[in-house]
């Protein structure tokens, strides 16, 4: 036991302390998972709100795939997506590879499966009838649209935190296409593996404490979201 | 073996925190059928789960001289075929493996669901559905049955076919057997006895006489004695629409204030004159216009002493 | 776009004429994936029923720790791992430092089954609560003993266990930041996504490529599985 206090006491110095490096990994990691989390956003709400009223064969195949992109294996898209990056290759030209926009557009396209597929999913809960009420009470599609977001606003909210939640964490695909260099385009959870390595095992320990607590604290608004929703609904017990 | 396999002594029910019912008395007879009637959420549900003993007991206690088995409300199956269904509900029961398939196989044959023994439960129709619960039920034999509203959710053909099987079936002379049933034509085809469960309380008696002369103002209006005299003394003759007759010559004389057509006549409401009261009666169409006045008189009905409740 | 075609040309030689590493490193993802969900699945499956069935004091906290652990940052668990199983330094060991058990395999298979623990868990009781509580109502009023209601709520739940455990499978064998972290100097005897991360941008494109198109063949035949029972459930739920 003394060997895994000693460690955390260590740990816990190095953050009390404001570690300047240890402070820019946080700053740099929320960044990435943020904009990648708004990229996502932009790019999968639209998508979600068309997919959710899921009646065409187009729309169900296209929920399908977003469900089974959650499982995508992330180094998976790592390599395909760094190879794309090669100098040589089709993305060639931006010249991103081992470089941070690299890192948001593998961190953007983990997160787009995400917000789809549980933003349709929450999307889908709404009473069946309400926009088809509101269609014939002659709301235009984008009032539609706000309407399903608003009723629903609950379960998306949830989506972000998730995404949000998963961009944070997410190890291997940034390790493969941002090179996991120091100061550029290490993360949070990609620093343990870089200070691991060069044996500084209470620093590795400081960067998973940050980590862990960013990730309770979306846990907390999360909680908090829903409870707003729940605290007026009695549950009646079963027989 | 005893000859009541369940009875509820002093018992008090409730759903979550909230006392449905208390001072419940109740004794299931072998050989009996009783019927339980009561208004939407009085309790009917939970008042046969608690003596199947899915539920505790709020106070008092449920006493069992035997097995007691319910089949609760919805029908339930598993995703599986219908005689794996009733087979599982032998096993669980205890039934010896080599015993099952025949004993579930008699029991859909009773309910005249054999040929649908191989089906996926859950391509079976309401009225289907419902027959094999009920066979469910029926092949464990048990001591006590309950059965949760087992007509509810039928159209009227498929009611009444269920209800002409279900008045043989039901009675057995070794088992006692509780139905919650939606209306007094249910309790009327199957019940010995029956029980009603209004306001908190429980009250019960031979069939003819609860439901021909209710003890209390309550228990007679919700029995369908929608009608009431006021007399001079304080008591008041509560009334069927059966109980009044169309007469020129009747002593008592009232206007129309409503006209319900319906199908075996018009169900008109009077205002009684002098403020007597409100009746109901049926006329032949086309029946009177409203406002009209209509002479009357009473044949049958039940008095309620002045303080009775 | 040589770099392109010569990569994945290159890929598709080393898995059609089946390079020998490549093999070995395939077969040992599927072992440890495998080992780890039975091994999850043997706890966990029972401890879900038991969640998802039963009403009991503290059963919402624990329901809250296994939804909660589905979101452990792999890299987090890698490095408690690491520092439990770490054998000695001047402060004494970890307190599994007798298991001896740090950079082998072993170590790599109880992580992953850590990892997917809580994803059994939690899916399991989320299936079993999806069963209608009146059929098991009605199984408890016929006498069914709470082994058989148990029985009966897995087997109607049976696409959504049988769900839960390939999630828990392809989180075995996607999941790559606990494996760098307790399996790494393994050398030859690498992962197939730990090989990747270590892959360095323009070297060994060929060998990269292959092992990111195994592990995306891997993951398509458990998504097509997943999406297929997800059908089932649909039309078993519709009829």
């Amino acid at each position: 036991m003394a060997f895994v206090l000693h460690l955390l006491d260590e740990a816990f110095a190095r953050i009390a302390g404001g570690d300047g490096a240890l402070v820019e990994t946080a700053l740099r990691t929320l960044w990435f998972a943020s904009l990648a989390t708004l990229f996502a956003l932009l790019a999968g709400l639209p998508l979600a709100l068309w997919l959710a009223d899921g009646r065409t064969r187009a729309r169900r195949i296209g929920l399908t795939l977003a469900n089974a992109g959650l499982g995508l294996p992330p180094v998976v898209l790592g390599v395909y997506l760094a190879l794309l990056l090669l100098p040589a290759s089709p993305l060639g030209g931006l010249s991103w590879d081992y470089r941070p926009p690299a890192v948001v557009l593998a961190q953007t396209l983990l997160a787009l499966p995400i917000v789809v597929a549980l933003s349709a999913a929450a999307l889908r809960t709404l009473p069946p009838g309400l926009l088809e009420q509101a269609r014939a009470f002659g709301a235009s599609r984008p009032q539609r649209a706000l309407l399903a977001l608003r009723e629903a606003r609950v379960g998306l909210a949830a989506a972000v935190i998730a995404t949000l939640g998963s961009a944070l964490a997410e190890v291997g695909a940034v390790v493969i296409v941002g090179g996991n260099i120091r100061g550029s385009t290490n993360t949070l959870a990609s620093t343990v593996l870089l200070d691991l390595a060069a044996s500084d095992t209470p620093g590795a320990i400081a960067d998973a404490l940050v980590l862990v607590a960013l990730l309770l604290l979306l846990a907390l608004v999360l909680t908090l979201v829903q409870q707003g929703r729940t605290r007026d609904a009695t549950a009646e017990g079963l027989v | 073996m005893s000859a009541v396999p369940l009875a509820a002594r002093e018992l008090a029910i409730a759903r979550g925190s909230r006392t449905l019912a208390q001072g419940v008395e109740l004794e299931l007879r072998r050989g009996e059928v009783v019927a339980l009637l009561g208004p939407n959420g009085a309790g009917k549900s939970t008042l046969l789960a608690t003596l199947a003993g899915l539920l505790e007991p709020a106070a008092g206690r449920v006493e069992r001289g035997g097995r007691v088995a319910a089949a609760l409300q919805a029908p339930a199956l598993a995703r599986r075929s219908v005689r794996a269904n009733v087979e599982a509900a032998l096993a669980w029961w205890g039934v010896p493996r080599d015993q099952r398939r025949e004993r579930a196989l008699t029991a859909l044959r009773a309910l005249r669901v054999e040929q649908l023994a191989e089906r996926p439960a859950a391509a079976l129709s309401g009225g289907e559905a419902r027959r094999v619960h009920l066979a469910r039920g029926l092949a464990l034999q048990p001591d006590a049955l309950l059965l949760d509203e087992p007509f509810a959710g039928l159209d009227a053909p498929t009611r009444a076919e269920l209800l002409h099987d279900a008045s043989t079936l039901l009675r057995a002379p070794e088992r006692a057997t509780l139905l919650v049933v939606h209306d007094r034509a249910e309790a009327w085809a199957l019940a010995d006895r029956v029980a009603v469960l209004l306001d908190g309380e429980l009250v019960s008696g031979p069939t003819a006489e609860l439901l021909e002369q209710p003890p209390t103002a309550a228990l007679a209006g919700f029995l369908g004695f929608s009608g009431e005299l006021r007399e001079a003394d304080g008591a008041s003759v509560r009334l069927r629409p059966g109980h009044v007759v169309a007469d020129p010559a009747g002593p008592l004389a009232g206007r129309v204030t409503h006209r319900i057509p319906e199908e075996d006549g018009l169900l008109c409401e009077l205002e009684l004159e002098d403020e007597r009261g409100l009746l109901q009666l049926r006329l032949p169409h086309p029946g009177p216009a409203a406002g009209e006045l209509v002479r009357v008189r009473i044949d049958g009905g039940v008095r309620i002493a002045a303080g009775a409740r | 776009m040589d770099a392109l075609f010569d990569g994945l040309g290159d890929a598709f030689r080393l898995i059609v004429h089946g390079d020998r590493d490549l093999i070995a490193t395939t077969l040992r993802t599927l072992r440890i994936g495998v080992e780890a969900t039975l091994l999850a699945a043997l706890l966990g499956l029972p401890l879900g029923c038991l969640l998802g069935l039963r009403r009991f004091r503290g059963r919402g906290v624990l329901l809250t720790l296994a939804n909660a652990g589905m979101r452990t940052p792999p890299v987090v668990l890698g490095l408690l791992l690491w520092v439990a199983l770490w054998p000695d330094s001047r402060w004494g060991g970890g307190p599994l430092a007798g298991l001896g058990w740090i950079y082998t395999l072993d170590a790599v298979i109880l992580a992953q089954t850590l990892l997917a623990l809580p994803i059994v868990i939690a899916l399991t009781a989320a299936a079993v609560q999806a069963v209608p509580a009146a059929l098991l109502d009605q199984a408890r009023a016929f006498g069914a003993s709470p082994w058989q209601t148990a029985l009966l709520a897995l087997r109607e739940a049976r696409i959504g266990v049988v769900a839960a455990l390939l999630t828990a499978l392809g989180t075995a064998m996607a999941a790559v930041g606990a494996i760098l972290v307790v399996g790494t100097s393994l050398g030859n005897a690498t992962l197939a996504t730990a090989a990747l991360t270590n892959w360095e941008m323009g070297g060994q494109n060929a060998a990269a490529v292959a092992y990111g198109t195994v592990l995306l063949g891997i993951f398509l035949v458990l998504a097509a599985a997943l999406t297929r029972l997800q059908h089932r459930r649909t039309w078993a739920a519709q009829t």
